[in-house]
């Protein structure tokens, strides 16, 4: 759980500087498309490099909704199990 | 060097595209149901040609393929996909099999989606630039009798074309169909010899189309002076859709 958090918001932080803005604080409230500077490509890019990092795919049988950076690491924790 | 990724790259249109691209220098992989001779022949010529036995339209195929061809490319980072695989059905729609139409729309549209998301998540990871092109029809946009489900799978990719160019062109990343006319190719072979000479009599340059109409099209659209043409259909049929 404490690995898949880091993870995700190191990811998700390299994602964001990469675009040459700074990145905000994140925090598991966080919601990717209106509280970070994200847009739906960067978190597709996050959701392919998370697959590549830990080979889970959360999506594999459907859409889940998420918002927020706690229900992202909800959605690969429940795939982790 | 540039890889890039040609489907049904063993004869035809597929083959003539792949050895162009061969000879522009890229790093070239592809794939059909079977290996034959030409298939042979590249990769004695070619260390920078590979081949793989795939079923387009398969995504489990789809994604092992594009991981093992780029894997054996390297260093040379994927720039660019053709969907070039694609079959014709010959028949009215109201007799025609509803199992044929699934088995063409799987390969060649399914299989043109399939093969596009996997480029799209490579060209993501690596934060870089990238070109799809979808080898589409004249058939797509004007119809043809007989050819109901095929002409619907051409019309098809040129709409996944257009949306997926507005969805990544942020990204540089182009997306573009080619729509040939009536090619002399195998594919065109079963034409009668009527068809054929009503077809050329019809096509102000007088002549079905070849093969090596269609690659140097594939070589711009693959540079890098084509960066600002995404999202079009272009049109290579001697004038007789004019």
């Amino acid at each position: 759980m404490k690995n898949l958090k880091n993870l995700i918001i190191e990811k998700t932080r390299k994602i964001i500087t990469e675009k040459g803005v700074d990145c905000p604080t994140i925090t598991l409230n966080s919601e990717f498309l209106n509280d970070l500077p994200m847009d739906s490509l960067d978190l597709a890019t996050l959701i392919v490099s998370l697959e590549i990092s830990t080979g889970l795919d959360p999506f594999r049988d459907g859409f889940k909704t998420f918002h927020t950076v706690d229900e992202l690491i909800n959605l690969y924790t429940e795939a982790n199990s | 060097m540039k890889h890039v990724i040609v489907t049904g790259g063993s004869k035809g249109l597929g083959l003539a595209i792949v050895k162009y691209l061969l000879s522009e220098n890229y790093t070239v992989s592809t794939c059909s149901r079977e290996r034959n001779s030409a298939i042979d022949e590249l990769l004695s010529q070619y260390s920078t040609f590979q081949w793989f036995q795939v079923e387009i339209g398969n995504a489990e195929q789809t994604a092992e393929f594009v991981r093992k061809a780029c894997t054996w490319a390297n260093e040379a980072k994927l720039w660019g996909v053709i969907n070039n695989a694609g079959i014709a059905k010959e028949g009215i729609l109201a007799t025609f099999p509803n199992i044929e139409t699934d088995s063409l729309l799987q390969i060649n549209l399914h299989g043109a989606i399939y093969l596009a998301r996997e480029a799209l998540r490579i060209f993501l990871s690596q934060n870089s630039a990238g070109r799809i092109i979808n080898i589409s029809s004249i058939i797509g946009s004007r119809g043809y009798t007989g050819l109901a489900a095929y002409s619907a799978s051409k019309a098809g990719l040129d709409g996944l074309t257009r949306a997926l160019a507005r969805e990544n062109g942020r990204r540089n990343i182009t997306v573009n169909s080619i729509a040939p006319g009536y090619l002399d190719t195998e594919m065109s072979s079963t034409l009668s010899d009527k068809k054929r000479e009503q077809i050329i009599r019809r096509t102000p340059m007088h002549r079905l189309g070849h093969v090596d109409d269609i690659t140097p099209l594939v070589g711009f659209l693959l540079s890098d002076g084509a960066s600002f043409i995404t999202g079009q259909t272009i049109t290579i049929d001697g004038g007789i859709t004019n």
